[in-house]
């Protein structure tokens, strides 16, 4: 059941309807049960996923809390090497299932090529919202374990919090000390509250369907056929830019809306990523939910194991105080990015994504020193226009850079787009890639639809940075002006909207 | 306290440590700098620093940082 469709909005609807017409008391079973019908509608094979999941981070939250609060003789409280055999345990059964299902068949294809074995894959199907659920249940047992959170003790309140279907497909992924509470308060009726939930929702319509969707006809083409494209190679990446952006982005509006009308208030996952200043900043931006799922449960853990303590000593002697203090942090920045390339997909692109990403993250922290010395040195202002727009122009280009590995078909291709990109340039072959259904809509309209949309866009999020409220000034017009924006984005999701094909969310299939 | 503040201007310098409350929720301590803190601290206080302790209100303000060394050195 796709987000944008008519049957997600019906479905939307009618539970909207019966949170607030049911007994307060039972709202949170109400989207427990939405959410189940949801998950199943999409796939029932993949419900055993999710309650296998669901049912082992429950047990695992239950017993780290038990063994917490049980005193051995000597009247101590929590063993705590039997609490940390549980989180293992817990997590290895969560990951585990990630990884089979997942992976299983990449390892099984790079053996084969390796050493020439003849090993057969697993026929399976990625499970829905398997990447989220895992890390949101992992990040659950972790919670529970460093006494964040207390464990949630009934096991449907705490499957609500797993599978709330609004998140479910492509997160943002919760965290059960922000998000749990949320779901199970009782929350009355609010106009006001209903109304910006719509807001939010159609401008992710419009994100999705009037800039993702047509943009999307030109990123195919271009990265389906790189060689007979090799003209539109940049092209292609900033195509991809947008479509990938006002498809995450947008999808996220849409979560977030239907979340809101709910009462539910869900992290946000975008924050103006294209105006970022560096690529540590940009994945400040950019899918914030995984980024700070990573740096809490993945980064600050690595950092501090004893083994990386050990490393640090080492590099210190090395590489005296200043760098080798730094030296460990890079090398756990890089395993994260790695892992963040591998939870993308399991295809060497993908990997090669993360620690293009991670290399460029560690470079700088351990050039920072360096780069301050030098601005001293050249009188750099960085708080100057200029210096900032540098940064965000540079930013620009590295992450532009690092879509080529994560849209071409393979590593191979990404390299080869990337030689077109600057040495091969014609933008007259952009007319010639036929969109709408069998070509129904001029190429030259799309253009201009895409060229108005990200204006809008670029509008928008410039009038946001400057910490403006767009939502804010918009209700303070007159009510007239009010309701003529939000018909106008009707309208163009409506007549604006790809109608080349109807295309999932790219987010929804990690 | 003095001692603390130092380690913070050795490690990210240009910040208002000794009134500013807000290092993590205004992005003025990264990660990078948040573990480059917590390695020195551990080495100069002789406490040990887990990742549960990483929470924006240990990190928000010199103060802060200050009362988590105190505590840690007390366990």
């Amino acid at each position: 059941m796709s987000l944008t469709s008519n049957l997600f909005i019906l479905f939307v609807f009618i539970t909207v309807v019966l949170y607030y017409i049911l007994p307060h008391k039972i709202q949170w079973l109400v989207l427990l049960v939405a959410s189940y019908v949801y998950y199943i509608y999409s796939g029932p094979r993949y419900v055993y996923f999710i309650l296998f999941s669901t049912l082992c981070s429950y047990l695992c939250g239950r017993l780290i809390e038990k063994f917490a609060e049980n005193k051995d003789e000597n009247g101590k409280t929590g063993n705590k090497k039997l609490q940390k055999a549980i989180l293992i345990c817990g997590l290895i059964l969560n990951f585990g299932m990630l990884g089979i299902i997942k992976y299983t068949n990449f390892v099984v294809e790079n053996l084969n090529a390796l050493f020439h074995m003849e090993l057969r894959g697993i026929e399976i199907l990625l499970p829905l919202g398997i990447s989220f659920y895992t890390f949101q249940t992992a990040g659950y047992l972790l919670d529970v374990y460093w006494k964040r959170v207390k464990a949630e003790k009934n096991v449907f309140r705490y499957a609500l919090f797993v599978s709330f279907f609004p998140q479910i497909l492509q997160g943002p992924i919760g965290r059960f000390g922000r998000l749990a509470n949320q779901l199970y308060a009782e929350h009355s009726f609010s106009g006001k509250r209903i109304l910006h939930g719509c807001e939010r929702i159609l401008w992710g319509f419009f994100k999705k369907m009037v800039l993702a969707d047509w943009a999307a006809v030109f990123v195919d083409a271009i990265f389906g056929a790189p060689d007979q494209y090799s003209g539109l190679a940049i092209f292609g990446v900033l195509f991809y830019t947008i479509q990938l952006y006002a498809d995450f982005s947008g999808g996220m509006d849409v979560v977030i809306g239907v979340a809101s009308l709910f009462g539910v208030e869900m992290d946000e996952n975008f924050k103006r990523p294209f105006f970022a200043v560096s690529i540590t900043d940009f994945w400040h931006r950019w899918h914030i939910t995984l980024g700070t799922w990573m740096k809490d449960y993945v980064f600050y853990p690595i950092s501090l194991s004893g083994w990386m303590g050990a490393f640090g000593k080492l590099m210190k002697k090395i590489f005296g105080r200043k760098k080798g203090r730094v030296i460990p942090i890079c090398l756990a920045n890089l395993i994260v990015f790695f892992v963040v390339g591998v939870w993308h997909g399991a295809e060497w692109r993908y990997i090669v994504y993360g620690i293009y990403n991670g290399l460029i993250i560690a470079f700088s922290g351990l050039m920072a020193d360096t780069y301050r010395t030098w601005k001293k040195k050249l009188h750099i202002n960085d708080k100057a226009v200029w210096y900032h727009i540098f940064c965000v122009v540079r930013t620009f280009l590295l992450v532009n850079i690092s879509w080529f590995f994560d849209r071409a078909e393979s590593v191979g291709d990404a390299f080869r787009m990337m030689g077109y990109a600057v040495t091969q340039f014609d933008p007259s072959q952009l007319l010639t890639i036929t969109t709408g259904a069998g070509g129904t809509v001029q190429t030259i309209t799309v253009l201009c639809i895409l060229g108005a949309g990200c204006l809008v866009l670029f509008v928008v999020g410039l009038l946001q940075e400057r910490g403006i409220s767009i939502r804010e000034r918009i209700a303070a017009w007159p009510p007239a002006f009010h309701f003529a924006i939000y018909l106008g984005l009707l309208l163009a999701v409506g007549f604006l909207g790809s109608t080349a094909s109807v295309r999932g969310f790219i987010y929804a299939q990690f | 306290m003095e001692k603390l503040i130092e380690i913070l201007e050795d490690i990210q310098p240009d910040a208002d440590y000794e009134n500013c409350t807000t290092l993590i929720d205004d992005g003025i301590l990264e990660s990078f700098a948040i573990l480059s803190i917590v390695g020195e601290l551990e080495d100069e206080f002789d406490i040990s620093i887990t990742p549960a302790e990483i929470i924006p209100e240990n990190f928000n303000s010199a103060a802060a940082l200050w009362a988590m060394v105190q505590r840690l050195q007390n366990e």
